[in-house]
């Protein structure tokens, strides 16, 4: 009875740690939802979207060029992430002598702990030197360098997840591929990495997810400005920079816009997770 | 395995090879090497307030700052992109200016306190502290007349500010509690020198300083989060309207800031104009 009742009490425990989850997760929604819809209101959904006009000293509330601009972050670190990141992933599950393995896989984690206001500086001072030296006459700062610096950024999280996956798959596959005559390349390439399809696109959407959320890092090298970009060494403002860069001072509806800003990057994240999470049902 | 192995990795550095040569060549043929990369503050940057003033860039309420000039809430973050990009423009406060840049002489002279004080150098704004009307702070009041007496004022010129008076020798009445002074990114490393000193002398007290900005010092000072707000510019009458006081502590200049590497040594003042609003676009253009 004893033991029966402190079970109870246990169980009662961890349902209330998720039940906290659940409800910082509820609470959250609730505040962006709440400050931000009234503003997107006031302001005109159409207007407030799909307007390239920020100046919120005039009452221009238009943040269309901070939404390309996280988008345009989010697919140029996945351009130069994702390849790097899931061939890393790869070599270390397939082709890592046991002697590298320690010192790669501990690199890779290390890479997970540096602060992104470390990545912020040494891209402003490194990042930012080598790319006006490429692109001469060039500020340096833009679309590229923001991109290749979150690519560095996302690395750990795709690495991780994707050599995750693909430790997981049943090794039978890859036995009965070599079996079957296939090489390991053609093995590693065309059975153990479809196998772990699933897991890989998981990481690319969280590797994705984190370069859009991302706010310290870029706001160094990114430029800021609020600018439709018109090519890749163009400035970029993102929604998470934009919200960063004013909130401090931003009162009245300025601040209320600058929450809304927040529910429409909350709103893209889970149009992407959820995009993907369905198409993954569906598959399965 | 092994002769596979080596394939791959010779393929590897192939491609490596391919995309870094390729990169080079993708270098764009329009752009000159002396495109003027504009650098600005953010919109509630006291600095940048003062210096749409001062450049006459600010027209019926609206900015004339170019839209695609670089933005930075960080006077530190300015001041490294500007030591190594030769073609990058920027404004600091006078007080932050080290070597790492080159100020520039605006209509032939060079910014310095000499040059403030005497008035030739134009380019300058107040720093002030501003307080609520009608709040009894007893510490507050202690560690502004400290600021004002002979003591502040001489750390204030000492970092490079123009002092903005001498009310005579401060003595420490030993007024114990503590104290939160807060606001301008350009007033706080004088700031925190002053706080340091001020406990130096009464170590009763207990004085903390933190950086935002101007507007976040009157907003925040206004609503009672701050004991004192710091701002690098006059307030304006919806801050006036808030009851708040301003004291002036000292002046400032604005530096134009350029790279050591930059040839250009000095500006006229509707040069820096047509910079920043994008009549200027090229530093041939200035010869």
């Amino acid at each position: 009875m004893e033991s029966n009742r402190k079970e109870t009490w246990l169980q009662l425990l961890f349902a209330g740690c998720a039940a906290l989850c659940i409800l910082s997760v509820a609470l959250i929604c609730w505040f962006l939802f709440a400050n931000g819809l009234p503003a997107i209101v006031e302001i005109g959904p159409l207007n407030f979207l799909f307007s390239t006009d920020w100046s919120p000293s005039q009452g221009q509330y238009g943040i269309f060029a901070m939404i390309v601009g996280s988008i345009c972050l989010g697919l140029g670190a996945a351009l130069f992430g994702v390849p790097l990141g899931v061939l890393t992933a790869i070599y270390l599950a397939y082709y890592c002598p046991k002697k590298l393995y320690g010192p790669f896989k501990s690199a890779i984690d290390l890479l997970a702990g540096i602060p992104s206001i470390v990545f912020g500086f040494f891209g402003l001072v490194v990042l930012v030197g080598w790319m006006q030296k490429v692109f001469v006459g060039s500020s340096g700062k833009g679309i590229l360098c923001a991109s290749l610096l979150l690519a560095i950024m996302i690395l750990p999280t795709i690495v991780s997840v994707s050599e995750n996956a693909l430790q997981s798959i049943d090794p039978s596959f890859y036995e009965a591929s070599r079996a079957l005559g296939a090489g390991h390349d053609h093995t590693v390439f065309f059975v153990c990495v479809p196998a772990a399809a699933r897991g890989i696109g998981t990481a690319i959407v969280l590797g994705i997810s984190r370069a859009i959320g991302e706010t310290m890092a870029v706001i160094m090298v990114a430029g800021n400005a609020a600018i439709l970009p018109t090519s890749i060494l163009s400035p970029v403002r993102t929604l998470t920079t934009g919200i960063v860069l004013e909130m401090s001072y931003a009162s009245g509806l300025h601040r209320q816009a600058l929450i809304a800003m927040g529910t429409v990057l909350f709103i893209l994240i889970l149009i992407m997770n959820i995009g993907f999470f369905k198409t993954r049902h569906q598959k399965g | 395995m092994k002769s596979r192995k080596t394939t791959l990795q010779k393929l590897g550095a192939a491609a490596l090879v391919m995309m870094l040569s390729g990169c080079s060549q993708s270098q764009p043929a329009s752009s000159s090497a002396s495109t003027i990369s504009v650098l600005s503050r953010e919109e509630g940057s006291g600095t940048r307030s003062a210096f749409s003033e001062l450049f006459q860039l600010e027209k019926e309420g609206q900015n004339l700052i170019v839209p695609d000039a670089e933005i930075t809430n960080s006077t530190a973050v300015m001041m490294a992109t500007v030591s190594q990009n030769p073609n990058a423009i920027g404004y600091i406060s006078l007080g932050s200016l080290n070597d790492n840049v080159k100020a520039l002489a605006i209509d032939g002279v060079k910014p310095s306190v000499e040059t403030i004080t005497d008035g030739t150098y134009s380019i300058s704004r107040p720093f002030l502290i501003a307080q609520k009307e009608g709040v009894q702070n007893a510490l507050a009041d202690d560690f502004k007349a400290f600021i004002l007496s002979s003591q502040g004022q001489k750390i204030i010129a000492d970092a490079g500010y123009v002092p903005a008076g001498d009310l005579g020798e401060w003595a420490n009445a030993g007024i114990s509690g503590s104290l939160s002074v807060g606001g301008s990114s350009s007033v706080t490393p004088v700031m925190e020198k002053l706080a340091e000193e001020y406990q130096k002398q009464n170590d009763q007290a207990e004085i903390s300083v933190l950086q935002t900005d101007s507007s976040t010092g009157a907003s925040s000072t206004a609503q009672g989060v701050y004991d004192l707000g710091m701002l690098s510019r006059q307030l304006n009458d919806e801050e006036k309207s808030q009851s708040l006081t301003s004291t002036p502590i000292a002046q400032d200049g604005i530096a134009l800031i350029v790279s050591q590497d930059n040839p250009v040594d000095g500006l006229s003042k509707s040069q820096v104009q047509e910079i920043y609003s994008g009549a200027i676009t090229d530093w041939s253009a200035l010869n």
